[in-house]
């Protein structure tokens, strides 16, 4: 891994956990949300300050160069993170309906 | 009219086969307390339950989980002016008798929070639960130097500054991470000793997997963002 690119990971993870904190602070995010960033942060800060854990691993399974392995980890965890969020957001989407039809039916009680 | 000094809130979901019971017992017997069940969205036939006896419930048309919840009968109780809360959990679990002495303590004392706790003075039986409650109950003191024998007990009453600072947060459910929180806004707690009865019906929501998830987000909780969070003055 390039030195820059590793610079850049420590920058955006350090940002990413400055910006959670102050969100927390303002108490405008949930605990349970924010414990997936903190980590994601935590783990690219470590892959780029120790990159001997990413090459071993990008040994191990035969990538070619360490930095696709980075690649290929992130992607990982943001598709896990998509379906849960698309999971989450179905559930949302189906309360919300029930809260509506039960607001609508509670009004057409009252108007009769 | 009544002096409103005590509203029991009762969360409720899935307790079809022991909220009558819980709820009589009070009526019965303790009814200087006032009290309210706030179903959560419950799949079962508890809000049915609840109307057809004419009890004093609010019915959440969704689920939205202990801690919103919860939530509503803070709102509800201070809106009606209550000068304390406690919550008292639909299984049968927790015992309205100590409410009194509960109550007492913390009118005397001038507390702001009074847990009903199963162990004061004595040693925790142990057991993989216990050994979660010490984990937590060590964290706690570490943060804040405060020593809570059942930091996971859910029988706590609150008194209307703690509720006002409570009920509309995000991050404020019933849980240990609240009142290590509120320990740090300078919140004054005490323990009661108090005994619990074990579940009687229905199934403890604490399978192994919750649980792991539990003591994740309260460590995480305590330990790490207690330390960003604004302290809300009480």
């Amino acid at each position: 891994m390039s030195l820059i690119l590793r610079i850049i990971l420590i920058f955006s993870s350090v940002f990413t956990c400055v910006y959670i904190q102050r969100k927390i602070r303002k108490s405008k995010f949930k605990i349970e949300d924010s414990i997936f960033w903190i980590c994601l942060s935590l783990v690219l800060v470590l892959v780029s300050v120790v990159p001997q854990i990413p090459s071993f691993f990008a040994d191990l399974l035969g990538f070619e160069s360490t930095v696709n392995f980075v690649f290929l980890l992130m992607i990982f965890l943001l598709l896990v993170k998509v379906f849960l969020l698309s999971r989450k957001v179905s559930e949302t989407e189906d309360k919300l309906k029930q809260l509506v039809q039960e607001v609508a039916i509670g009004r057409k009680e009252k108007e009769e | 009219m009544k002096e409103k000094k005590l509203c029991i809130i009762v969360p409720a979901y899935n307790e079809a086969e022991s909220i009558e019971k819980v709820i009589n017992n009070i009526i019965t017997n303790y009814s200087c307390y006032d009290y309210v069940i706030v179903n959560d969205g419950s799949t079962d036939n508890t809000a049915d339950i609840c109307r057809n006896k004419g009890y004093n419930i609010i019915d959440l048309p969704v689920n939205l989980g202990l801690t919103g919840a919860f939530q509503t009968g803070l709102k509800w109780a201070l809106k009606q002016e209550y000068e304390y809360v406690i919550q008292l959990d639909g299984d049968g679990q927790h015992d309205p008798r100590y409410i009194e002495g509960m109550l007492e303590l913390a009118d005397s004392e001038n507390l702001d929070i009074v847990i009903g706790s199963r162990f004061v003075g004595e040693k925790k039986p142990f057991s993989l639960r216990m050994f979660g409650s010490k984990i937590i109950d060590l964290i706690i003191r570490i943060k804040s130097g405060k020593r809570l024998s059942d930091p996971t007990s859910g029988m706590r009453l609150f008194n209307r500054k703690v509720v006002k600072v409570m009920s509309h947060d995000i991050n404020m459910g019933p849980e240990p991470d609240t009142v290590a929180y509120l320990i740090k806004c300078g919140a004054k707690v005490k323990e009661y000793k108090v005994e619990m009865s074990d579940r009687e019906t229905g199934e403890s929501y604490l399978n192994l997997s919750n649980s792991i998830k539990y003591m994740w987000k309260m460590c995480f909780s305590i330990l790490i963002f207690q330390n960003f969070r604004e302290r809300k003055k009480i």
